[in-house]
């Protein structure tokens, strides 16, 4: 019986849905194949799921067939799964038909392994090439470099997509070990070597990779996937790094078991936060943790955290003090930042201006002197501003008649 | 005093040129007559051609291209009372172009914030339009916008549809941008008839709508959080809300 086209979007969509990075920014303009298409630098979200992820790219596998059989994957070869295939000339078509309609930025494709590796890295360039050179299309591509398929094919796909990535799956070999024992490291990082030795020699501008790591699977620490992260970022010149946090979709003995049945969420968001410090905030990942604390804190963002680490240099005054610091202050971006700098050339800033400027000071304003003056609420010591930070409602003033104080220990 | 123009932007550029002249002190502007106001002085501005391009060719003149573009992408921000702070940005720059770099000025900071909240309705709008294809092929969408964003959007899209012709309508303010072969105009459209469509439209409808479904994740539901990033408003032609309202 053919299978119609629903029941493979629907199949091989559900199994891509896991890879998270959806972003369709980064890449600038530029008019290479002369039909449809354009692709925007800041990215564009489509819609949103249900679950507030971005749409931006149809994302899905050219095909849910896979030889390898990585325990917390959903289309590893021991599952009982309906196993289909789009063909590259359907799928290309599927992705004209949405484009047209606004659904979406380009495409994002990826796929199991079918029968073997250059095989279906083939399979993935030819739909690259109908889209490109029949539709000449010039919208986003996302591809999937296929870990162990020919430099040659690699090649080819870098110059026909707009950004590749491999997915190193987890932060550390011990924990590929003991959930991918059919894959190492190496050979995960090998075609994001080879994509960028390829721009290297050509000397041609770089094509924008990514990757991505499963959080939560393994007992790595924060700061052991910080760490990765930063080697990647420098040393891969990779452009991002997504953090996907852990969904069981699989049993199996060397997987965790999860609190309330629930991906660490909360964690991933922390994570994420940390990486864009590392990539616009100045901060390297050393600095974010101690010999004693490896975990970032999940109720504090990773920045309040570090202030709170290292009391000793604050408060800064927001009149003086240069962009680099403003924006290691908690609670002030980059844009709050310019703004700061901006208005401050015209008048010396106080609390009540920063707030005309829209710039947040929930948590700020226990960081700085604004006008030559520092909050008076709060003593500045890092429990009683943790506290106000997690629940500024909590807090009572202790006053004169407040029997727990005075009546029993005679103090204040 | 009040001020009453007939929310032209020649009306407009007629008040700033009767507000600088005659040095009015102005309370307040209105698009409309409401009803009348006790003790309060009323003027109503008559929308004049010359004082109005005198206005102009001044601003051109002193602002800087980007301060102008400025101006004209507020007076886009139809639903929003945005004359005084207007008024009293052009004055301020008209003094001393210098002064438009001080956001503490509040007119000031409210002009530039405005506008970033007009880029942000039609950046988010570049996602968020829905074109259905009619028998002819031309591509056709149908737009509610808080502000008037029409000619951003087809800016955008004469740039990415290629040689496709297409048609984006604004339902409330019974305008379209049309694109059709080599031409490309703004036209106002009073009324229209349900267009025939072709005859995929319906499938591909409904594929946009199976991937939409699959591409959720059960375990990270979070409702809230999808509504305040596809508010209400924006869903009103987005086919893959359609069983959600």
């Amino acid at each position: 019986m053919k299978i119609s086209i629903f029941d493979k979007l629907s199949i091989l969509s559900d199994s891509a849905k896991y890879d998270v990075s959806c972003s369709s920014s980064g890449v600038e303009e530029q008019k290479k194949y002369g039909g449809i298409g354009a692709t925007e630098n800041s990215g564009i979200c489509h819609t949103f799921t249900s679950d507030g992820r971005c749409v931006s790219l149809l994302k899905v596998l050219l095909t849910n067939f896979c030889i390898y059989d990585c325990a917390y994957c959903i289309n590893r070869a021991s599952n009982d799964t309906k196993r289909v295939a789009f063909s590259p000339r359907e799928l290309a078509d599927l992705t004209i038909n949405f484009y047209k309609r606004n659904y979406i930025e380009g495409l994002f494709l990826s796929s199991g392994i079918i029968h073997n590796e250059d095989h279906t890295m083939e399979l993935l360039i030819n739909t690259l090439k109908i889209l490109r050179y029949e539709h000449g299309f010039d919208g986003y591509i996302h591809l999937k470099l296929i870990p162990g398929a020919s430099k040659e094919l690699i090649e080819v796909a870098c110059a026909l997509a707009s950004r590749v990535s491999s997915n190193i799956e987890l932060p550390s070999s011990k924990g590929l070990k003991l959930l991918a024992p059919q894959k190492t490291k190496n050979q995960l990082l090998e075609p994001l070597k080879q994509a960028r030795d390829i721009s290297l020699e050509k000397s041609a501008k770089p094509i924008p990779m990514s990757t991505q790591m499963i959080i939560g699977a393994t007992s790595d620490s924060d700061f052991d996937i910080l760490k990765t992260t930063s080697v990647l970022y420098n040393k891969a010149l990779l452009k991002r790094v997504y953090y996907s946090a852990y969904v069981p979709v699989n049993e199996g003995k060397n997987l965790p078991v999860l609190k309330n049945k629930m991906p660490p969420i909360q964690r991933e968001h922390r994570l994420y936060q940390a990486d864009w410090l590392l990539r616009f905030y100045g901060f390297s990942y050393t600095e974010l943790f101690t010999q004693e604390i490896q975990h970032l804190d999940t109720d504090i963002d990773p920045k309040t955290f570090w202030a709170l680490n290292n009391l000793h240099l604050f408060p800064v005054d927001v009149n003086k003090v240069s962009k680099e610091i403003l924006i290691r202050i908690p609670g002030i971006g980059i844009r709050g930042a310019l703004k700061i700098i901006q208005a401050r050339r015209f008048k010396t800033l106080s609390i009540d201006d920063l707030k005309q400027l829209k710039i947040s000071i929930k948590r700020a304003k226990y960081f700085i002197i604004s006008k030559g003056t520092y909050q008076k609420e709060v003593p500045m010591y890092k429990e009683n501003i943790k506290q106000v930070l997690l629940a500024p409602k909590k807090i009572i003033q202790p006053t004169l008649f407040d029997e727990n104080y005075s009546i029993f220990t005679g103090e204040l | 005093m009040t001020l009453l123009y007939d929310g032209s932007y020649e009306g407009f550029l007629s008040l700033v040129y009767e507000v600088y002249y005659k040095r009015l002190h102005v309370k307040k502007i209105q698009r409309e007559k409401t009803e009348v106001v006790l003790f309060e002085e009323v003027l109503e501005i008559q929308t004049d051609e010359q004082k109005s391009q005198k206005v102009l060719s001044a601003l051109k003149k002193k602002f800087s291209s980007k301060n102008f573009t400025t101006i004209t992408n507020i007076f886009l921000c139809d639903s929003k009372e945005f004359e005084k702070p207007l008024l009293e940005f052009i004055i301020l720059g008209i003094k001393d172009e210098k002064n438009l770099n001080n956001i503490n000025y509040p007119c000031i900071l409210y002009i530039k914030n405005l506008e970033k909240e007009i880029f942000r309705v039609a950046h988010r709008m570049y996602g968020f339009v829905r074109f259905e294809e009619l028998e002819d092929g031309t591509l056709y969408a149908k737009i509610e916008t808080k502000y008037n964003v029409l000619y951003f959007l087809g800016k955008h899209f004469l740039n990415r549809l290629g040689d496709n012709d297409f048609i984006i309508h604004d339902i409330q303010r019974e305008f379209a941008f049309v694109k059709y072969k080599n031409e490309i105009e703004i036209r106002h459209v009073a009324s229209f008839d349900e267009p025939e469509y072709s005859k995929d439209e319906e499938k591909f409808k409904n594929l946009w709508k199976t991937f939409f479904q699959s591409v959720a994740i059960e375990k990270r539901k979070n409702k809230k959080l999808q509504q305040q990033l596809v508010p209400l408003m924006y869903r009103a032609y987005m086919s893959e809300f359609e069983n959600d309202l």
